[in-house]
């Protein structure tokens, strides 16, 4: 009977495993985009449609995360054109708009304000550090050239595009 | 305070909106079709305005090259992730820089539509 019992213990003991189980996962570099507010434009005066806060809008507000330093570069161009407006815009357009780093997780990323390019309504930054950073958008346009002519009235429409690029 | 930096941050990130993709810097690999490279991309869509993406592919002077995959606009819906394969003919493999992708937003008024893009670099 011992006999049997010792056998059945060495077979049983013989056959147990210890099996790991891990937990896996991986950081890739990656950039993603996100759309904190959306941003609206508010009409201060009849031929003015602008997103300042002080004409009635809402400046967009972006943030952009990078998962690894030194492998993007973004590029933010604001509205120089509308997307779709009303037939009876015929008067000049005159557009106008600006990105600016309004809030960085890195201190070290103020630099970003200071060395980003300009480019007619492009704006390049290069992010040399990993985190997030968050960049504001303005966008205003007037219409009429001299005598500020009321924008017909209609539904306007204006694209601002983010691109994040892998260096 | 820390309690409310965190709780600041979670409020001021809750309504967000992201477009997201991987890798970096795809490999392109031989395909079961003779003559035509592949590779494997991945979107992320946390954009809950924005369902569809265009699948592009660019030289370094951001000139298309002609591309293969499932479809050309993916729909990918919120919070969800879509995988898809790029087919690239190995005589353009050279000149494949970028592949990217762009949110096709939907027209609203009065608003500045945000479209994203996001490349990957081919080196």
């Amino acid at each position: 009977m011992k006999t049997i019992t010792t056998i059945t213990f060495l077979l049983s003991s013989a056959c147990a495993w210890a099996v790991d189980s891990p937990i896996s996962g991986s950081v890739s570099a990656n950039c993603s985009i996100y759309t904190t507010t959306p941003g609206e434009y508010g009409s201060p005066n009849p031929y003015t449609l602008s997103t300042a806060s002080a004409s009635g809008g809402v400046d967009p507000i972006v943030r952009v995360d990078i998962g690894a330093a030194d492998y993007y570069k973004t590029k933010f161009t604001y509205p120089n054109s509308f997307s779709s407006s009303p037939s009876g815009v015929t008067d000049n357009l005159t557009f106008s708009g600006s990105v600016t780093v309004s809030s960085v997780s890195v201190a070290a990323m103020s630099v970003y304000e200071t060395n980003k390019v300009s480019v007619a309504n492009t704006v390049t930054y290069d992010h040399t550090l990993a985190g997030s950073s968050w960049h504001t958008i303005t966008s205003s346009v007037t219409h009429g050239s001299a005598d500020n002519t009321a924008l017909p009235s209609g539904n306007y429409t204006a694209l601002v595009a983010i691109e994040c690029i892998a260096k | 305070m820390y309690r409310q930096v965190i709780f600041l941050f979670f409020a001021l990130t809750l309504n967000a909106q992201a477009h997201d993709m991987s890798p970096a810097y795809p490999k392109f690999r031989y395909s079961q079709i003779e003559g035509v490279s592949v590779t494997r991309m991945s979107l992320y869509n946390k954009r809950n305005d924005s369902s569809y993406y265009e699948i592009g592919v660019y030289t370094s002077n951001w000139d298309n090259i002609p591309f293969a995959s499932a479809a050309k606009i993916i729909e990918v819906k919120h919070t969800k992730k879509y995988g898809f394969d790029v087919y690239v003919r190995n005589s353009d493999l050279d000149r494949v820089t970028y592949i990217c992708t762009m949110s096709k937003v939907l027209k609203k008024t009065n608003v500045p539509l945000i479209s994203t893009k996001i490349c990957s670099k081919v080196k």
